[in-house]
């Protein structure tokens, strides 16, 4: 005879697919062979109808509700877990450095983070704040780490809207940044000019998916792994040698074979050639308008089933908006003036450290295989 | 105004002068000793200071991973600095010969020192080992920060970095700084520092300078006003002008 702990299942607060605490009974050994046999029969069959961990999770779900939600879960705990990228996303994520302070991490995500942890101690009303324990972790690594309940959500200029494989279990906020889009950079004027004109000779003058796709046809297009840029180009542009590169300072550096373009996030790509990479280019349009391959839109990403905490960022996300304050957001990172470096000092968050790859590196790019696009 | 910063100045001026001479013999050893070892304390700042300037290639390499600048070697680069700038061998403090003069209380404060500075060495590491990243941002001054603010949380010796109009607000002179540094800024480069007795002659302040030199010039250089790689105006200084001081604060009833 087995026994669900209801007490344990009552009290756990923010594991709810944790696993369920089994004990024996306490009178099992004076319950006749027989019944004992019968009982467990019964339970295995129910094993068998409700197939899957989840199945028997909800059913539990059904008759006992699990009291806390994310929300109560993160107030209890005083913390809110969130996850960045490692690889810098700048200015959304600029990389980890030294400060005055100790390690700090900026940009306009540790903005909204901030942000956020400012509306989740309102929420929860305690003495003391929520505390943002950022984890500076692989890009790739944020998707697992979120869907195993390590972290309760994470920023670093996710697209939204751009469909990707094997992405289930997820969840997106409503937009903070919706100027985003697919754009490139060369550093070949040539492959500037030859894209520029295809576009040019495209009847609707913009960058409709059949003209890009011959407009890159043939060149070396490098994209970071995993993101929308690469999901982009898998779907639409034939005929391109495609390079998936673990970041995109690794991108920069490839030499076998030589990048023709880099694709990103436009607002990533522009930042990056106006203060760090002079000899790169932003593709343009003739009206001096960035070459967008399509637009997207950033989001905060959660497990599908934080619908509290969704609702939530979702809330916050309305009121930054209606204030102006996610427009200052933009404002500050994306066009005045700055060195990031002074900014971590000032208002950058710490992280752990100890979740951090011990040494991490920018990675290398790889040939994409020969499926073809 | 004038009057009193004039007065706080000769005051300095004659402290100087009389230098380790003792105003009253109640206190004359603890001061002495308590001044020797902040001195050495503060030279040991500058010499941590200095192996993270030498290392600054290599910290911000952006072709090498793992770079090997571990706490050890660190430790190893500091001990060797200052044995060089002053004869001491942190290594064998203990057994230091009496001709070398390390008071007691430095024999505890030093290597405490050391430690922390590790701390922050160790702490950097993630940070240091970052490949494809160049400017770090751990330099001379942010390890100094860092390193003064934890030796200071674990001993009753408080350590600071400080300058006129510093980069970092939690470096701004107090009072008495401010003017010891206006007072070293007119004046030619020196080994010397400034000592003085504060608050009834309960707290020993010692300000130890220190100047710009070539490698420092790249951020706080030429041509003034450009910003630097960290996002700073640069001051315009030239090799020689006077960058700060070192100023260590130690009660006198230390044991």
């Amino acid at each position: 005879m087995v026994d669900y702990d209801r007490d344990s299942i009552l009290s756990m607060p923010h594991r709810p697919r944790a696993t369920l605490v089994v004990r024996s009974h306490e009178r099992g050994a004076t319950v006749p062979r027989a019944r004992r046999l019968r009982e467990w029969a019964s339970l295995l069959l129910m094993a068998f109808m409700l197939q899957g961990c989840g199945l028997i999770v909800d059913a539990v779900q059904l008759v006992h509700p699990i009291a806390t939600n994310e929300l109560d879960a993160i107030c209890a705990r005083g913390q809110v877990r969130v996850g960045m990228a490692v690889e810098p996303f700048q200015p959304f994520v600029f990389p980890a450095i030294y400060t005055d302070e100790g390690l700090r991490v900026t940009g306009l995500d540790v903005e909204l983070v901030r942000e956020i942890s400012a509306a989740l101690s309102r929420r929860c009303g305690g003495t003391k704040p929520i505390v943002p324990t950022l984890q500076l972790i692989r890009f790739r690594n944020l998707f697992v780490e979120l869907t195993e309940g390590n972290l309760d959500l994470f920023v670093s200029s996710i697209s939204a809207n751009v469909p990707a494989q094997g992405r289930i279990g997820l969840a997106y906020s409503s937009p903070y940044f919706d100027e985003g889009g697919i754009s490139g950079i060369t550093r070949q004027p040539d492959t500037a000019k030859r894209i520029g004109e295809y576009v040019r000779r495209s009847s609707t003058k913009t960058a409709d998916a059949h003209a890009m796709a011959q407009a890159f046809s043939g060149l070396t297009v490098a994209v970071q792994e995993g993101t929308s840029a690469q999901f982009y180009a898998e779907a639409n542009l034939t005929g391109i040698k495609l390079i998936l590169c673990d970041s995109l300072p690794a991108a920069f550096e490839s030499q076998n074979p030589p990048i023709d373009v880099i694709l990103g996030k436009q607002p990533v790509l522009d930042y990056t050639v106006r203060r760090v990479r002079k000899n790169w280019q932003l593709l343009k349009l003739d009206n001096g308008k960035p070459l967008f391959l399509t637009h997207e839109h950033y989001a905060i990403v959660t497990d599908e089933e934080s619908y509290r905490l969704r609702q939530f960022l979702n809330d916050l996300l309305f009121r930054l908006d209606e204030s102006g304050r996610l427009t200052d957001m933009r404002q500050r990172w994306l066009e005045d003036l700055y060195a990031y470096p002074r900014r971590a000092a000032t208002e950058g968050l710490p992280f752990a450290a100890e979740k951090m790859p011990q040494h991490y590196d920018q990675g290398q790019c790889r040939l994409a295989d020969n499926r073809s696009r | 105004m004038k009057l009193i910063r004039y007065a706080a100045l000769v005051g300095i001026l004659t402290t100087i002068a009389i230098g380790a001479m003792a105003p009253s013999p109640s206190w004359a050893v603890d001061r002495a000793e308590a001044e020797e070892t902040a001195r050495l304390l503060a030279k040991l700042l500058k010499a941590g200071r200095l192996v993270i300037e030498q290392n600054q290639l290599l910290i911000d390499d952006q072709q090498k991973g793992d770079k090997g600048f571990t706490p050890e070697v660190f430790e190893q680069q500091l001990v060797q600095e200052f044995r060089q700038q002053t004869g001491i061998d942190l290594s064998k403090l203990q057994s230091t010969p009496a001709s070398l003069a390390v008071p007691p209380l430095a024999k505890e404060l030093l290597p405490a020192f050391v430690l922390a500075s590790k701390e922050v060495v160790r702490d950097a590491q993630v940070v240091i080992n970052q490949r494809g990243i160049g400017y770090k941002n751990f330099i001379p001054a942010t390890y100094g920060s860092q390193a003064a603010a934890r030796f200071s949380k674990q001993s009753r010796v408080r350590l600071k970095q400080t300058t006129l109009g510093p980069r970092n607000p939690k470096n701004e002179p107090d009072d008495y700084e401010a003017s010891v540094l206006k007072w070293l800024s007119s004046r030619p480069r020196a080994e010397a520092y400034v000592s003085e007795l504060t608050d009834q002659g309960q707290t020993l302040r010692v300000v130890m300078p220190i100047y710009y030199v070539p490698a420092c010039l790249t951020c706080h250089g030429e041509p003034k006003g450009d910003l630097d790689i960290s996002g700073y105006p640069k001051e315009g200084h030239r090799e020689g002008d006077l960058a700060g001081a070192i100023t260590v604060t130690a009660p006198l009833s230390l044991r």
